[in-house]
């Protein structure tokens, strides 16, 4: 559905997008992590025709986003970090401009479906300015998708929000994507990747750091924590000999940091069990993955 | 480009202009300064008849046209200097500080589509305050015959520098995410063109009284239409909007 090869987008000298390469399949949801300034959010407008390249080509359903962006801009549906919203207005005449403008065929009724979609019928009414964070978002979701786009851009989705709005965000964008429809989003939040995407795509200064399914990132490697009863002196001699482990920090209360390339839960449990194992807990695997990344490719 | 988006743009335009208090606040100050200026042309033209009584010939040239319309459509046009930027200010401004220009940019629209869409909305609130005024003439109706050719006159010369105006304020707008700034530099550049003539205006074909905005309505505001002032608005706006064409073409490649 997506492909982008060798796209370059320069500021003068400084490249924010550096020869990126990449490709997504039809309804599959992607997330696109990187610390601030990585060429996330300049790629996705690239990908949405709001920004022009320096060089490489991106095509989104087979059109070329240089080409014809107005062709791609019938296809994708984009939300930007901060949701562009006529506040003025009431919902559903914001939601009717931008059915028009995006050229909806039905424009009364893609809004009306929209609104029932991502839960907003019940402020319909209301006047966008009085609305708070969290359904601002939502009308924000609902403009992306007022003309059924093919391809959701959406860049940084649930920034700003409360847990239980993130949560809510989340769910619609899962329930709304259910094979149907293409969604690249981008965020800072690793958990929410870890919920929602079937992908993630590394990126730092530009490039593509790391490129897989969920799974495989996080067997990239491991990292544990272990809590022992008792400790002793040949614990961590024990441990730091099992095979594959890269380090063993100890914080002196018992409790252990155990880093390895593979999964070493199994060697891990054996040799702690005899100093009265109490807690073996998995720590955030992409979390280590990202910034391992990122830090290495700095 | 497609009607019905253009349609969709520029009523959003004009709601947006009286979804805030500055719309209804510019039709107010509209009302009462065209009011006062009507009160003033007509006093000075029932003072003008009333010492022209003893002198048969000299009455007999006291047209509503020259001594009434003139004057009246004259102040008006230095009124639209300082309303028209300030209902223009807002049009690419408000959009670049709230950040929902992307919304435009990023909606199967073409550069030009957007730019024809706000620039009719901004006309029509012109047309709005151009109507409001014209309830003063209409007034006049009930008790004379004035001539309708030189009232039409008259209004299209107005139409077309409220046209030219807010086109140029729409420019403006494009440079600067704050209003005041996109409304101040309207009316300095405006003020500039409107009295391009002030030292050449024994030179009729100089460069300065080419430009100069007054020196082409002024034929217009005594009835007469040349298509030469009718061109050089059409071509003031064509030139500003091409201008915020160009301006939000190069929103891409920043």
């Amino acid at each position: 559905m997506i492909r982008v090869e060798q796209l370059v987008k320069a500021y003068g000298p400084t490249l924010a997008v550096d020869h990126l390469d990449f490709e997504v399949g039809r309804g599959e949801i992607v997330g696109f992590l990187g610390p601030n300034g990585a060429g996330k959010s300049t790629t996705m407008r690239i990908l949405c025709g709001a920004l022009g390249a320096t060089s490489g080509r991106a095509l989104v359903g087979g059109i070329d986003v240089l080409e014809d962006p107005l062709g791609v801009k019938r296809l994708v549906g984009y939300l930007p970090e901060v949701p562009p919203l006529y506040t003025e207005m009431t919902v559903r005449q914001f939601l009717r401009f931008c059915a028009r403008i995006k050229r909806a065929p039905d424009p009364n009724e893609a809004v009306e479906r929209v609104m029932k979609r991502v839960a907003l019928d019940g402020v319909a009414h209301r006047l966008i300015e009085h609305l708070s964070k969290g359904y601002r978002q939502r009308v924000g979701l609902a403009q992306a998708l007022v003309h059924s786009p093919q391809v959701l851009i959406l860049d940084e989705p649930t920034s700003g929000l409360d847990p239980a709005q993130r949560v809510e965000i989340r769910d619609l964008v899962r329930e709304l994507a259910h094979g149907e429809v293409t969604v690249i989003l981008s965020t800072h939040v690793l958990s929410e990747v870890e919920a929602i995407c079937d992908r993630a795509i590394i990126v730092h200064r530009g490039r593509i750091v790391a490129q897989d399914t969920m799974a495989a990132l996080s067997q990239q490697g491991s990292n544990l924590r272990v809590v022992v009863a008792r400790p002793d002196d040949a614990l961590p001699t024990t441990l730091a000999a099992l095979p594959g482990v890269v380090s063993v920090t100890a914080d002196g209360t018992g409790a252990f940091q155990v880093r390895a390339d593979r999964d070493i839960r199994e060697g891990v449990a054996a040799a702690a069990v005899r100093c009265g194992l109490l807690e073996l807990a998995p720590q955030r695997a992409l979390e280590e993955v990202f910034l391992q990344l990122t830090r290495d490719a700095a | 480009m497609t009607p019905s988006v253009i349609l969709a743009l520029s009523l959003r335009e004009v709601r947006a202009s009286y979804t805030t208090v500055v719309g209804w606040l510019v039709l107010c100050g509209w009302l009462f300064l065209t009011g006062v200026f009507w009160l003033f042309s007509v006093t000075s033209y029932v003072e003008a008849s009333q010492d022209l009584v003893f002198d048969p010939y000299r009455a007999s040239q006291l047209q509503f046209t020259t001594w009434l319309f003139a004057p009246f459509f004259g102040n008006l046009s230095i009124a639209l200097l300082m309303f028209a930027p300030l209902l223009s200010m807002r049009s690419f401004s408000e959009d670049l500080r709230n950040r929902t220009l992307e919304l435009l940019l990023t909606s199967p629209l073409s550069t030009s589509e957007i730019v024809v869409g706000k620039y009719l909305g901004q006309l029509w609130n012109i047309v709005v305050l151009l109507g409001a005024s014209a309830v003063f003439p209409m007034f006049l109706l009930q008790w004379a015959s004035p001539d309708p050719g030189a009232l039409a006159a008259g209004y299209l010369g107005l139409l077309l520098t409220g046209s030219a105006l807010v086109s140029l304020g729409m420019l403006a707008s494009s440079f600067t995410a704050n209003q005041i700034v996109a409304a101040g530099l309207t009316f300095s550049v405006s003020l500039v063109l409107f009295i391009a003539d002030w030292n050449a205006q024994d030179d009729p074909d100089g460069f300065f009284s080419q430009i100069a905005i007054l020196a082409h309505l002024s034929d217009l505001l005594r009835g007469e239409v040349r298509i030469s002032d009718v061109v050089y608005y059409l071509a003031f706006t064509a030139f500003c909007l091409f201008g915020t064409h160009q301006r939000l073409e190069s929103f891409r490649w920043r």
